[in-house]
């Protein structure tokens, strides 16, 4: 222990030690050197929390910081302070003996910033720390996270600014990016003039004892494709975005063959141009990954994947649901053909814009899946299966009567889907595309299944309930509340409270009685929507909904893209009914 | 009814006029189709509203000969007309209103794209 005076900053140095001693790789950092700081700096009037609070404030600079501990540090404090640094046992970081120095007034060798760069420096316990041009801006992204959520590889985060001295601590990235350890994370600095600095990647250390965290991997933007002499290009459909992590290796094993195939990743997460495996078309794929630490034998599958196409019509994998009884000719003959689709199941994941009502009177499925869809959608990933076949299994949830409960209903389906002649799923599709190579699977193949489930598309295209699709697709009790018995405050809290929850909402207009009132207002009579949000802009309260047809809505709304905001006493007048998620 | 509207280049075709107009009068109502019950908070459900003759003042004809009115059917339908209302009308060689939902089928700048192309 060094010759302290100071009683707390005694105790607080000797909560170091003791710190040091259960683990011996433990180095004070800027975190903790600002503890001792405050400690310091707190003869200048104000307190140590104070002063600490000073510290940590965002952009202030580290002469700032020297100037504010220095005012407020006496002699004693300094030879104390200058004991830590000379002769305390437990280790400095490099930037936190370089502060201490500055501190106190010792002549340092100051690492000159970057010209047009850099530097990360030390591990990523107390989050990033480097050195970059003075005021610079400081973005990351977490490679290791980035795969399976909506980012491309440039979607930074802000997370610091670099002082007047070009420096920059505890950077850190937060939410679904947040570091753990063996995490590859990608910083840059953003200059006053708009320009970047080179990208700086480097694996996170120091957060955790080892690297459990396996390479993810986005298994929907993995595109098979035939491409003749038994061979299948292996690409990526969304090449702006990642497949894994930077350096990732994967393993494509043929479910028919059983070769296996591995394939290191580029810097930017994606497969290497003109990689190729054995198959043909109609073979699945089980992919696995490691990280390089994690799930180094492949032993753990991420999923399949399957080469579209196999002989395409020729073999019905799944009897499909009947049309629609107005789609039937005379003869009750189906007036419309079905075509093989084979797009990706999810394109970046579910997302309310994906879905597209069909020529099908079910307003009412839709618009409760895009509600499910913002709110919730790792719960309709979960519900599709891809068997690796060509089929899908959808799980439902069916309430059991006699004890309360709700029980899983499987529904397998394949991807024939029936077709307008121009090409067009005839019912529900995504936006994305109409063409069958390209389409994203997951709303009309969830819609199918429902058809296959309730019997026929006739069963599922007269008419339903909001309430009833969130209770087949979450398993969870639904509520609704007829807004004629209700008044404005009540119904937009009880949005707010559902979708706050992440309780998908929806709700109904009135009845075709009531038709009158609606024409050239851009809402629909007998129609569900989704509601996807609500605002409160002073004493206005919005509320944003969205067509299932994914357009025709009130004018003065931005694209028509379906998606609209209503002030709730519009909503009271042209709405009846209101469905949620208790 | 709530389905969609019909794919506008299936229903151009049929329409003889394409108007820019507005409904000045209701002429004639139909009885009330049946209607079908349904759990309250359905939609969907396909009632219609009855059939109607309706008076139009032009304001531009996008497409058939020049004309200043129209008296035209809307029949039984998931809409319903009223005087003051107003936008593009599709109408047939039998003088009925196309489009599922009338003059909220279809924005004016995707049948004035229709049109053009």
């Amino acid at each position: 222990m060094p010759q302290i005076s100071d009683r707390r900053l005694s105790s607080l140095y000797s909560t170091f030690e003791a710190q040091h001693r259960s683990n011996p790789s433990l180095k004070l950092g800027q975190e903790q050197v600002f503890q001792l700081l405050a400690q310091i700096g707190d003869r200048s009037g104000w307190s140590s929390n104070k002063v600490l609070a000073e510290l940590k404030k965002p952009g202030v600079s580290r002469e700032q910081q020297v100037a504010l501990v220095q005012r407020g540090m006496t002699a004693s404090e300094k030879r104390d302070l200058a004991a830590i640094v000379d002769s305390g046992q437990v280790p400095l970081e490099p930037s936190a003996k370089q502060f201490l120095d500055a501190v106190l007034g010792r002549s340092t060798t100051v690492t000159p910033p970057p010209t047009n760069g850099l530097t990360i420096t030390g591990d990523q316990k107390n989050g990033l720390s480097g050195i970059t041009k003075a005021g610079a801006q400081i973005e990351a992204i977490n490679l290791s996270t980035a795969p399976t959520g909506r980012y491309r590889v440039d979607d930074t985060m802000v997370v610091g600014k670099a002082g007047q001295d070009g420096r920059f601590d505890m950077a850190k990235l937060t939410g679904d990016m947040a570091m753990r350890e063996g995490d590859v994370v990608r910083i840059r600095a953003r200059y006053d003039d708009g320009s970047t600095s080179d990208w700086v990647t480097i694996n996170a250390k120091g957060l955790e004892t080892r690297d459990t965290r396996n390479a993810a991997v986005a298994l929907f933007r993995i595109g098979l494709s035939d491409a003749g002499n038994g061979k299948i290009a292996v690409t990526n459909i969304n090449a702006s975005r990642q497949i894994s992590e930077p350096g990732a290796r994967l393993q494509l094993t043929n479910n028919r063959t059983r070769e296996s195939f591995s394939v290191t990743l580029d810097d930017k997460g994606n497969f290497p141009a003109n990689f190729t495996v054995n198959g043909r078309a109609g073979d699945s794929f089980t992919v696995a990954a490691t990280d390089g630490k994690n799930n180094v034998d492949f032993r753990e599958a991420v999923g399949n994947v399957t080469v579209p196409g196999g002989q395409p019509g020729t073999q019905d994998l799944v009897p499909d649901p009947a049309l629609h009884k107005d789609e039937l000719d005379a003869a009750g003959k189906p007036r419309f053909s079905k075509a093989r689709f084979t797009g990706p199941l999810f394109i970046d994941g579910p997302k309310a814009e994906d879905v597209a009502q069909g020529q099908i009177g079910n307003c009412y499925f839709p618009a409760a899946m895009a509600a499910i869809a913002k709110i919730n959608p790792d719960a309709i990933t979960r519900m599709i299966k891809d068997n690796g076949d060509g089929t899908f299994t959808v799980t439902f949830k069916q309430r059991d009567w006699a004890t309360g409960r709700f029980k899983d209903v499987p529904v397998k389906v394949d991807a024939d889907l029936y077709v307008r002649s121009f090409g067009g799923p005839l019912y529900g599709r995504s936006t994305n595309s109409n063409d069958a190579r390209q389409m994203e699977l997951w709303y009309p193949l969830v819609e199918k299944a429902y058809a296959q489930w309730k019997g026929s598309y006739n069963d599922i295209g007269n008419g339903g309930l909001v309430n009833d699709v969130f209770e087949a697709c979450l398993g969870q009790n639904a509520e609704y509340m007829a807004l004629s018995w209700s008044n404005e405050t009540r119904v937009f809290d009880t949005i707010k409270r559902a979708l706050d929850a992440k309780k998908p909402v929806g709700a109904g207009t009135f009845g075709s009685d009531e038709s009158s009132r609606y024409t050239n207002t851009g809402v629909y009579a007998d129609h569900a929507y989704s509601i996807l949000g609500y605002e409160q802009q002073g004493t206005e309260k919005l509320i944003v909904l969205r067509n299932p047809w994914a357009e025709s809505e009130p004018r003065n709304n931005g694209p028509n893209d379906g998606i609209f905001k209503l002030k709730v006493s519009e909503f009271m007048k042209l709405f009846q009914s209101l469905m949620w998620v208790e | 009814m709530a389905k969609p509207p019909e794919p506008l280049a299936d229903v151009l075709p049929q329409a003889r006029w394409v108007v820019d107009a507005e409904v000045i009068e209701v002429v004639a109502s139909g009885p009330t189709p049946p209607r079908k019950d349904a759990p309250p908070g359905s939609t969907s459900v396909g009632n219609l509203a009855a059939a109607q003759t309706v008076k139009l003042a032009v304001k531009q004809v996008l497409r058939g000969d020049s004309v200043r009115e129209l008296v035209v059917e809307k029949p039984a339908a998931g809409y319903a007309l009223k005087p003051g209302d107003k936008g593009p009308f599709l109408v047939d060689a039998n003088m009925v209103i196309l489009g599922r939902y009338g003059p909220d089928s279809w924005h004016p700048e995707r049948i004035a794209a229709a049109l053009k192309g």
